[in-house]
């Protein structure tokens, strides 16, 4: 199997500032959901958003978490490494105007130049708005160009900022939990609440890494995307896109189910995406409160980062691997029979298994799963 | 690195016809950034595989890459100003606020199960999504892809454009989907047209819930709940 080596890492989040942050935070297991002082909300319904208090402009925030990844993978510095990008946009598109031909003043890629020339970067082949599997297409992607040669070594990065318009959309869609937070596959959960991260991996060939003398480096051993082909915004209902590309995954790692020790779940604590998710993650790794793989759902800390929910996610999968410890989810009040699946509670469990999954999903129907190594 | 092969292709607007607003898309509102892509990706989709769904086999391997700068530019300047004047949001723009809605639309429609990949592009838009397809076919991640460009603004006297291709490599890889899955490990491929066979003839097209109270409550997803 072609692993990839994962040699550097970087986020911020409600956590804190840095992966011993992060660890250290979803190990605790407290959620950080705090009044909204960002921005005005008083014509929400919910109020509530998990934000890091002195974080910058995202652009400032990518960068630095950009040099912070390469930095902990021991390269000198991004000047001259690529970067994908996962983004919902441009923050100030919407109220940047058009120019005369009607195009918006403002894009994404504009997000784009300016890394790449404060960073000095190799430059920026993608950026991805694909939403909530935003980070774990570039992820799989920056796989996909590492093994079949396209590249030796890449960094992908996202970010997204709690901010006023798409909190006042999924407040205005039902999205948000009423009651204060985020219960993954639990019963009475409510929704989801959004929070800050951007976070910042590298990735290189196992060659690359170890020419370079990184020892032992965590690796991701299998990834892949889906589809539902099924509605425009809601899940399968028996989650069957993300059941394939859980075995994908783990086909491209040439591992069984049985191999995988601990599960971090897209887990938004909605409803609907709960129940499609653990009929997935039953249909795959078999049913069961306490017979079930371990799973673990981290918004429940740290809050719904949206385009950047899969990198925080595998940032902080491969440092649980690392440490032994999985994490525990807040909020939860109950087993819900439609959520038949082993939810750690309470307190980190002892990992048993050097290998963990990541799954997420997304509207659209799109799903992505990443299998991780420790080192 | 493979080649491409094109098998189908759209444009909006046509080369030749009227020069008219593509066709309404029931549950999208204001902007035109989702009938562009539905209308290009059904002209384009109907010139390959005839009537929907795609064939499940074909389905089940083919890949979305939406590729636009813009992005739905009129929506996102709407909700800005909502935002901006304090007035209440309608909820419908939930669920047109990212690209990968419209793209699930295209893909619930066809039968399209291969991944969902929304760029915004920093180079040529087309030569992007080409790009992306050909990574996604050389990883085994499908066997053909429709790549949508669409841009609000940019045309003559500040039109929209969109195109759609769908494209292919006879010598990918056999897709990890087809080498993995157990037998038994694909669903029914008949319940994969629920959301076009919501369309009667001479009656809306189907689109998000209309009703999104329920939207995160429903516990149970049928065809039956856009009827």
């Amino acid at each position: 199997m072609a692993d990839v080596a994962i040699t550097g890492l970087a986020a911020m989040s409600a956590l804190g500032r840095g992966p011993a942050a992060q660890l250290s935070g979803v190990l605790a297991g407290s959620a950080t959901f705090t009044p909204v002082d960002r921005f005005d909300t008083d014509a929400r319904r919910v109020r509530l958003a998990a934000t890091l208090p002195d974080a910058g402009p995202l652009a400032d925030e990518l960068a630095t978490a950009i040099d912070e990844a390469c930095l902990d993978g021991g390269l000198r510095g991004p000047a001259g490494v690529p970067v994908l990008l996962a983004v919902h946009g441009h923050p100030a598109a919407a109220r940047a105007g058009r120019a005369e031909d009607g195009r918006p003043l403002r894009t994404a890629a504009h997000l784009a130049a300016e890394l790449t020339e404060r960073l000095g970067l190799a430059g920026v082949p993608r950026v991805y708005t694909s939403a909530c599997v935003s980070a774990g297409n570039a992820v799989a992607d920056a796989a996909a160009m590492i093994t079949t040669g396209r590249l030796d070594r890449v960094v992908v990065a996202a970010g997204y900022l709690v901010e006023s318009d798409q909190f006042a959309l999924f407040d205005a869609g039902r999205g948000l939990a009423t009651d204060g937070a985020i219960r993954p596959f639990s019963t009475g959960r409510t929704g989801l609440l959004l929070g800050d991260a951007v976070a910042a991996v590298v990735l290189e060939s196992v060659e690359a890494a170890g020419a370079r003398g990184v020892a032992d480096p965590a690796r991701l051993l299998g990834w892949a995307r889906t589809g539902d082909g099924f509605h425009p915004v809601q899940p399968h209902p028996r989650g069957d896109g993300m059941a394939r590309a859980i075995r994908q995954a783990l086909g491209r790692a040439g591992l069984d189910p049985g191999a995988v020790g601990h599960v971090n779940a897209h887990g938004t604590g909605s409803p609907m995406s709960d129940a499609a998710e653990a009929a997935a993650l039953a249909e795959v790794f078999g049913s069961g409160v306490l017979g079930g793989v371990p799973v673990s759902a981290t918004k429940s800390v740290h809050g719904h980062a949206l385009e950047a929910s899969v990198l925080l996610e595998l940032v902080i999968t491969v440092l649980a691997l690392r440490a032994g410890k999985l994490p525990p989810t807040a909020g939860f009040l109950g087993a819900d029979p439609a959520c038949p699946v082993n939810v750690l509670t309470d307190a980190p469990a002892t990992s048993t298994s050097d290998t963990a999954v990541t799954v997420n999903a997304a509207f659209g129907g799109a799903n992505t799963a990443l299998v991780v190594r420790a080192a | 690195m493979s080649d491409l092969l094109v098998l189908a292709e759209a444009r909006w607007p046509a080369e030749s016809g009227p020069d008219e607003p593509p066709p309404v898309v029931a549950g999208y509102l204001l902007s035109t950034f989702n009938p562009l892509v539905a209308d290009v990706a059904e002209r384009c989709l109907a010139a390959h595989h005839g009537e929907r769904p795609a064939p499940p086999a074909e389905g089940a391997d083919t890949a979305i890459v939406l590729v636009s700068a813009s992005g739905d530019a009129t929506s996102a300047e709407h909700v800005a100003a909502t935002v901006d004047d304090g007035r209440s949001m309608g909820p419908l723009f939930f669920f047109q606020s990212v690209p990968n809605s419209i793209a699930g639309y295209v893909a619930s429609r066809w039968g399209l199960r291969g991944p969902v990949t929304c760029l915004c592009p920093t180079g040529d838009a087309m030569a992007d999504g080409l790009d992306q397809a050909r990574l996604l076919l050389d990883d085994g991640a499908a066997r053909s892809a429709l790549v949508i460009c669409v841009e609000q603004g940019g045309g003559p006297n500040g039109a929209d454009s969109a195109t759609a291709l769908l494209v292919s490599c006879a010598e990918s890889p056999p897709p990890h989907s087809a080498a993995q899955l157990p037998a038994g490990g694909v669903a029914d491929p008949t319940e994969y047209v629920q959301y076009e066979a919501e369309s009667a003839p001479g009656q809306p097209k189907p689109g998000p819930p209309t009703e999104p109270t329920d939207f995160r409550r429903r516990t149970h997803v049928t065809g039956d709940e856009h009827r």
